[in-house]
C-alpha cells in the first residue's frame, strides 16, 4: 500500500459493500468509497460533464468497487461482472488476453496463477479499490499489488484509476 | 384562527399559487415550443466564436458533480481546476477535488493522464490538433476533459447538435460579472450557459442536466477567472514524471 496515499488507505479500511460506478465521468473515482455504509449497494449513475458528449455517449462502463477483503468474493465479483456492459466485457476479455500473454512470458506469473487462493476474484475483474493488506510486488519490471495472494495491476479506465485482477 | 378556516385559507392560497405557477409554466412552455430563439443562437455563437479566436488562455474553474445513489439520494462532489490552452495543439488541465487530483497534458504529440497523489500516469500517442485529440480521448480512451465542448473551434455546432429549444432567460450576475443567461433543451440534456456581456463574451458558467438518469443529476462548471494573456513556460505543456511515479496503461475500451 505504499503507493496509496494515507487518506485513501483509511478509506479502504472502511467496510463498504459493492459499489457500482457506471458512466464516463472523470470526477467519479474511488470517491464513492466515502459514501457511508448505510447506503449500502450504491448504484451511482454518473453525470456526463459534456452536453454534446451526452448525445455521443455510446457505452457505459462499470467499475466494481469492492471495499473489504472479507466481503469480496469470487461470486459477487462474477455477478457484478455479468451485469457489466458489453464494453466492459470486451475490456475484460482484452485484459484476460494480456494476462494470458504475461503468463506465457513470465514463469513467476504462471506460478502465481497456479497458486491463486480459493475464492479469488476472477482474472480480469476491474475494481476501484484494493482490498486491505496489499503489498507492492515487482515482477518482470511491472509493479503489482499482492493482496492475500491475488495480484492487482493499476490502470486507467477512462479518467478513473482502477485495479485489474491478474 | 380556527384550524379549519386556516386550512381553507391555505388551500385557497395554494390554489392561487398553483394557478399562477401554471400560467407562468404555460407561457414558458409556449415560448420554448417555438424552437430556438434567434437571440439565444446569436449570443451563444458570439461566445463560441470569441473563444475560438483566442489563441492562448487559461480558465480557473469550480466544478460540482452530482451523483445519484440507488436510493435516489443525490451526492455532490466538488473540485477546482485550471485549464491552459494554446491553439492549435497544447492543453493542460489540472483538477483537484474530493480525493481526486489529476493532471491531463497534451503536447501536440502525446496525451498524458497523471494522478500525482497515487504516483501513476499513463501516456499515449495522440492526434495533432486539440479537436482531434479530444475526440480521440473520448472515443478511444473514455477520457473526458470537463466542459471540453467549449474548447472545440466548432463548439457552437457541437453544443447545438440535437438542440430543440433555446431561450434567453434574462440577465444574471456570475462571480460579479454581468451575464446573459441562456437555456437550451436537447433529447437527453437540458443545459444552461451564462455569457459575459460586453466586448468579451466569455462563458462564465455552464450547467448540464442529465435527463435520462434518475433524479436528473447536474454538472456545473463556473469560471472564476479567465486570463486571455497567460504566460506559459516550457513546463506548462510538458509532462515530467515525479520521482517514483509509475507508468500504467489505459484499459482498452
Amino acid at each position: 500500500m505504499t503507493s496509496i496515499p494515507r487518506a485513501k488507505a483509511f478509506v479502504f479500511t472502511i467496510a463498504l459493500p459493492l459499489l457500482y460506478l457506471a458512466g464516463v465521468s472523470p470526477d467519479a473515482p474511488a470517491v464513492l468509497t466515502l459514501v457511508p455504509e448505510a447506503h449500502a449497494v450504491v448504484g451511482a449513475p454518473l453525470t456526463p460533464v459534456s452536453a454534446a458528449g451526452v448525445a455521443r455517449r455510446t457505452t457505459r462502463r462499470v467499475v466494481v468497487a469492492e471495499s473489504s477483503a472479507t466481503q469480496a468474493s469470487a461470486a459477487t465479483t462474477a455477478t457484478a461482472q455479468q451485469q457489466a456492459a458489453t464494453a466492459q466485457q470486451q475490456s475484460v476479455t482484452a485484459q484476460q488476453q494480456s494476462a494470458t500473454a504475461q503468463q506465457q512470458s513470465a514463469t513467476a506469473q504462471q506460478q502465481a496463477a497456479a497458486t491463486r487462493p480459493a475464492g479469488a476474484p476472477a482474472v480480469g475483474a476491474v475494481v476501484a479499490t484494493l482490498p486491505a493488506g496489499c503489498k507492492p510486488e515487482t515482477r518482470s519490471g511491472v509493479e503489482y499489488q499482492n493482496c492475500g495472494g491475488v495480484l492487482y495491476r493499476a490502470a486507467f479506465q477512462g479518467n478513473n484509476l482502477v485495479y485489474v485482477v491478474q | 384562527m380556527q384550524p379549519t378556516v386556516y386550512r381553507r385559507l391555505l388551500a385557497a392560497l395554494s390554489q392561487c399559487f398553483a394557478i399562477a405557477a401554471l400560467t407562468t409554466l404555460a407561457a414558458a412552455a409556449h415560448a420554448q415550443s417555438a424552437g430556438v430563439a434567434p437571440e439565444a443562437k446569436q449570443l451563444l455563437k458570439a461566445s463560441t466564436d470569441f473563444l475560438a479566436s483566442q489563441q492562448r488562455f487559461t480558465a480557473d474553474t469550480r466544478n460540482t458533480l452530482e451523483i445519484v445513489l440507488k436510493t435516489g439520494q443525490k451526492i455532490e462532489f466538488n473540485s477546482t481546476g485550471r485549464q491552459s490552452i494554446q491553439r492549435p495543439n497544447r492543453l493542460r488541465a489540472e483538477r483537484t477535488g474530493d480525493l481526486v487530483e489529476q493532471v491531463f497534458i497534451y503536447d501536440g504529440k502525446s496525451l498524458t493522464l497523471s494522478n500525482p497523489q497515487e504516483k501513476f500516469y499513463a501516456q499515449v500517442a495522440a492526434p495533432g490538433t486539440l479537436e482531434d485529440m479530444l475526440d480521440f480521448a473520448r472515443t478511444k480512451l473514455d477520457v473526458v476533459a470537463p466542459a471540453g465542448d467549449l474548447v472545440y473551434k466548432n463548439a457552437y455546432d457541437i453544443l447545438m447538435d440535437g438542440v430543440t429549444e433555446g431561450i434567453v432567460v434574462g440577465k444574471a450576475v456570475i462571480e460579479g460579472v454581468l451575464c446573459d443567461h441562456l437555456a437550451f433543451r436537447a433529447p437527453q440534456t437540458d443545459w444552461q450557459i451564462w455569457i459575459q456581456q460586453g466586448a468579451q463574451p466569455l462563458p462564465r458558467k455552464l450547467v448540464i442536466t442529465t435527463l435520462d438518469l434518475p433524479n436528473a443529476p447536474q454538472f456545473a462548471i463556473t469560471v472564476t477567472k479567465w486570463n486571455l494573456h497567460p504566460t506559459f513556460d516550457a513546463k506548462t505543456f510538458t509532462f515530467t514524471p515525479q520521482a517514483g511515479a509509475k507508468q500504467i496503461d489505459f484499459l482498452p475500451r
